[in-house]
């Protein structure tokens, strides 16, 4: 049995580096002095709420996804890459020029530094630009929180140590994305390429420097049926924040080119979560958290064909609830909602485990 | 335990079965469906995701291969089938995938003999898997025990359904055959058909969820339309207009409908699988859609031969074939399959008339027809036994007079309208010239044709040996002066040929070319020897006596041969139409499935069958009930009804 899953995880393997394909070769070559991507919400800090600014450098993207390992099913953020690799005084400038969003801005506020992979990975981003921006941080009172994303492979001790020497008292946060706590899911249906034990240790590493560890749940990897998806969810939710991950962000899957998951989009045997399920999830995985982790989601194009949707009438109510319930972490958020489409989301649940039959769009008409 | 028995076929795979799970005895087919206050199906749930009134279900699904979820012993003192894991979304990851999920399932029954098993299993077939691969996997299932498969299908008509259909036709004669996945209502004929036992009808559900009304070849989507149609059903009734109705009331008012509409259908189709005519209302839905259509076509042109081997090859009642449809039909194309193989012309044929169909069947009973034989008469006399009568009909192709009775050229019933369209003209010049090239070169075709017979005829023309004489020019086939031409034109063979009248053949060209179209080529002459004494009148009944041992006996209104035991022993050694019987003596008027290990495979349901003993004497003849390779597959069920056996 060990090796049907072996042979299942190869050939997912493979169809997510022929859906990948030569995708990467049109990667374009962009301004190597701009951050790919900035912007500011208001977001949950701490106990309280301030403006955080988010920043999506510019590297060459994520290593998992550029070596032989085929990348997450999910994931083309590699795409979003650049082809050449911005030097350290670069990806320096590249802060710069988002942080002077910044300016007008009061306390409290957070600062987190997404890359198209790890922001702790040196071949991805040189230690010297670490350094550096991670100083122009701690020159500026005003940001309480600093939030970085990485591997587990990445957070290593001298990483951490890093980190909290230079930031000092800040509230420092790494986000992985664990996916899920569920071995089989995490490593056959997202290919994510690292184990439990791998999250586990990265989260001890963290602990050391009182770093806290925001974990990424995703809801409804492919191959899974949308109840699978909700327990699934449901149990990571759990069992990350009892592992004392600080926040747990659910990522319900939106669809992004040159994915397996953009493929089988296609061919009509897969479907975005319904909205409905990433409020069970919240609402469940709510009720079995201890207060002190936050719950939070954004939901990635939702309410379109590609983010998590329900049927279009009720979208966005939905998508107002969520939001709202990431930010006051209050389960009343969540309460009140309905639409006619909740009694089609149900029978898919029972149906599909039954039947395996992809309740799709492209199937069922939205 | 579970069991399901195989209790009556056939109208192509389609048949009635009897599911017994311990205490729940369903007969099928049989819908399936979330369980309900009152449901009419077979339930189904999830293991352990369901609430605990669903437990009862009469087929529980296991978690998918990823999901979360504990070990499965409690499975033993459930009486319900089991739904293996599998994984949803992954048709498209080819075919080493598909074999992966097969030996996941395996490797699952395997590791757990008892808490499951394998007799309740079902095995959940991955859509496009080769046919080859997954029968190879399907004898390690069978050697477990397993006796159920599970296909998908999304009603798209395309080339999953078509997949799900093919390999359906892949699994051993005896398994369940289940159908999950979104199947609207029209499909349901088409699945019957094909042999399905239990189909899903969780669409019922899902359309009403989304507004929609579901009839027999349309879905209505009532908050949309501008006008919603009138539903006299016990649930529709009470509502004037669904936008006006509360969504409590409308989402229960159509799923009633939903759910009735499948039952409704489903009862049509087993009413109609009780007549014979499955095929018809299959044909019928077609009309569906041009998908629906070209699926059908499609069925037929690549699993011929699994819906040959169910289709019976006697039948009462009327046969329609409505159109294109029935072209290619198995019934259709059976008959002209066998027609080129099973025909020889008898030798003493020295002209070959080729004369039109009648609307009215059999062809000898109509008007159009005794003119002709009149005519005939008139020109040739007491020579009428050296003309091949050939006549030229769609779908069927060409029939030799002689067959006329056989089934299903005395049922079946076209529309008549003397338009031949590209493909049944193309059907029947190909017939003729295969039939013709069995005649000498030196026999003379006269054609009484006009209109779309004549243009049959006449693209035929280049690929024919023998001279063609056109005895209607132009006039309609029954009119007087065609008919006079037909006279003498004969009147001028008769004398040119030296044909001198000959002793009355008609008896025995009829008995011995049935013989040959249902026994074989060859058949005939040993059945039927030139000394053989033919008594009684055509098309009611003739015997067939040797030596005052009567050998065989042609029902006219059969169209068909039954032997006697001498009949039997005569064409014994031929091993054509044999079943091997184990036993050591036939107990009753039948043998069954258990006793039989070895029977010709071209046996059909309805086939007149020589039932051998191990001492490879003949101990009996009869009507086999189903086909050769069901008779050694089955464990169960009625082989043969015996008309004679050894004394
Ligand atoms: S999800 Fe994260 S780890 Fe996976 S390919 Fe994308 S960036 Fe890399
Ligand atoms: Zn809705
Ligand atoms: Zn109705």
């Amino acid at each position: 049995m060990e090796d049907t899953l072996e042979r299942i995880q190869s050939v997912i393997i493979s169809a997510s580096t022929k859906a990948r394909g030569s995708s990467i070769a049109f990667r374009r070559q962009r301004n190597p002095t701009r951050p790919a991507a900035s912007w500011i919400t208001t977001s949950r800090i701490g106990n309280s709420t301030g403006k955080a600014l988010s920043v999506v450098f510019s590297t060459i993207g994520c290593s998992h996804a550029r070596g032989e390992s085929g990348g997450c099913t999910m994931c083309s953020y590699l795409l979003d890459g650049t082809s050449v690799p911005p030097s350290a005084a670069e990806l320096v400038e590249q802060f710069a020029a988002a942080m002077s969003k910044l300016d007008d801005e009061e306390a409290p506020l957070s600062v987190k530094l997404y890359t198209s992979g790890s922001f702790l990975d040196s071949e991805e981003f040189p230690s010297e630009a670490m350094k550096s921006v991670l100083e122009t941080i701690a020159q500026d009172p005003r940001i309480t929180q600093v939030v970085v994303e990485s591997r587990p492979d990445y957070v290593t001790e001298s990483n951490v140590s890093l980190l909290r020497s230079i930031l000092g008292y800040r509230h420092i946060e790494i986000g992985i994305g664990l996916e899920s706590m569920n071995e089989r899911v995490r490593m056959l249906c997202v290919n994510k390429g690292f184990s439990s034990d791998d999250f586990e240790q990265a989260l001890l590493t963290a602990k050391q420097q009182n770093i806290g560890v925001r974990a990424y749940v995703l809801i409804k990897p492919p191959f899974m049926t949308e109840r699978d998806a909700i327990l699934d969810s449901v149990l990571t939710v759990r069992q990350s924040a009892a592992l004392w991950a600080s926040t747990v962000s659910v990522n319900p899957v939106n669809i992004q080119r040159h994915t397996l998951v953009e493929q089988l989009w296609t061919d009509g045997l897969y479907r975005p979560p319904w909205l409905w399920t990433v409020v069970e999830v919240l609402k469940r995985g709510h009720s079995e958290i201890p207060q002190e982790t936050n719950l939070v989601c954004d939901p990635v194009a939702a309410g379109k064909a590609r983010g998590a949707h329900n049927c279009g009438r009720c979208d966005q109510a939905v998508i107002r609830a969520i939001r709202d319930f990431s930010l006051d972490q209050d389960p009343k958020s969540l309460e009140g909602l309905d639409c006619e489409c909740k009694t089609d989301w149900e029978h898919v649940l029972a149906h599909e485990d039954v039947s395996l039959y992809v309740h799709s769009d492209r199937h069922e008409g939205r | 335990m579970s069991i399901f028995r195989i209790e009556r076929g056939h109208d192509g795979p389609a048949r009635i079965g009897r599911l017994t799970l311990d205490e729940l005895e369903t007969s099928t087919p049989s819908l399936a469906g979330p369980p309900q206050e009152e449901s009419h199906w077979l339930t189904y749930s999830v293991y352990e995701r369901s609430s605990s009134s669903d437990s009862a279900a009469s087929m529980i699904a296991l978690p998918t291969i990823f999901a979360s979820h504990d070990e499965t012993d409690t499975l033993t003192h459930k009486s319900s089938l089991v739904l293996l894991p599998s994984i949803p979304g992954s048709s498209s990851l080819g075919q080493e995938m598909a074999e992966l999920l097969l030996s996941w399932q395996l490797g699952f029954l395997r590791e757990r003999p008892k808490s499951v098993p394998p007799q309740h299993c079902v095995v959940r077939i991955p859509v496009g898997i080769d046919t080859v691969l997954l029968k190879e996997y399907l004898s390690q299932f069978s050697e477990l025990g397993v006796r159920s498969a599970s296909f998908l299908l999304n009603s798209e008509l395309g080339s999953d359904d078509f997949s799900s259909v093919k390999l359906r036709s892949a699994i051993p004669r005896n398994w369940l055959a289940i159908a999950l996945g979104r199947i609207d209502p029209h499909l349901l004929p088409l699945l019957i058909y094909l042999g399905f036992d239990v189909i899903d009808i969780g669409r019922a559900f899902s359309a009403a969820a989304k507004n929609v009304r579901l009839w027999q070849v349309t879905n209505e989507k009532v908050l949309e339309v501008d006008h919603q149609r009138f539903c006299s059903c016990r649930h529709c009734i009470s509502i004037d207009d669904f936008g006006e109705t509360a969504r409590d009331n409308r989402l229960e008012t159509l799923t009633g409908h939903n759910i009735d509409m499948y039952r409704q259908v489903m009862s049509e189709s087993i009413s109609k699988m009780h007549d014979g005519q499955l095929r018809w209302l299959v044909e019928s839905r077609t009309h569906a859609s041009p998908s629906m259509t070209s699926l059908l076509r499609r069925i037929d042109r690549e699993i011929y031969e699994f819906l040959e081997e169910f289709t019976p090859t006697i039948g009462q009642g009327v046969l329609p074939l409505i159109g294109p449809e029935s072209y290619h039909s198995p019934i259709v194309r059976r008959f002209r399959e066998r027609l080129v193989e099973r025909y020889a012309p008898p030798p003493h044929k020295r002209i070959v008339l080729l004369l039109p169909c009648s609307a009215r069947k059999p062809y000898s009973d109509s008007k159009s027809h005794r003119r002709f034989s009149r005519a005939i008469e008139n020109g040739i006399g007491r020579s009428e036994s050296s003309i091949a009568e050939t006549i030229i009909t769609s779908p069927l192709g060409i029939i030799p007079r002689e067959l006329e009775r056989v089934y299903p050229i005395a049922q079946y019933d076209i529309p008549v309208s003397g338009d031949w369209d590209t493909e049944e003209t193309s059907i029947a010049v190909d017939a003729l010239v295969k039939h013709l090239a069995k005649f000498s070169d030196e026999a003379v075709v006269l054609a009484h044709v006009s209109g779309g017979y004549q243009t049959i005829v006449n693209e035929a023309e280049s690929r024919i040996k023998q001279s063609i004489i056109y005895t209607s020019s132009g006039h309609s086939t029954g009119s007087r002066s065609s008919l006079e031409s037909l006279t003498e034109v004969l009147q001028d063979l008769k004398s040119k040929l030296e044909i001198r009248a000959t002793e009355q053949k008609r008896l025995q060209d009829t008995l011995r070319s049935t013989a040959d179209f249902q026994f074989g080529k060859g058949t005939g002459s040993l059945l039927i020897p030139d000394s053989a004494h033919l008594k009684g009148k055509l098309y009611h009944m003739v015997t067939c006596q040797v030596e005052e041992v009567q050998t065989c006996s042609f029902i006219g209104s059969s169209g068909a041969l039954s032997l006697t035991m001498d009949g039997g022993e005569r064409i014994a050694p031929l091993d054509r139409y044999v079943v091997r019987f184990e036993g050591a003596e036939i107990k009753g008027g039948s043998i069954f499935a258990v006793g039989v290990n070895e029977a010709d495979p071209v046996i059909r349901p309805g086939d007149e069958v020589v039932v051998v003993g191990k001492d490879n004497t003949v101990m009996a003849v009869g009507k086999s009930e189903m086909s050769g390779p069901e008779m050694c597959e089955f464990e169960k069920g009625r082989a043969v009804s015996i008309r004679h056996k050894r004394k």
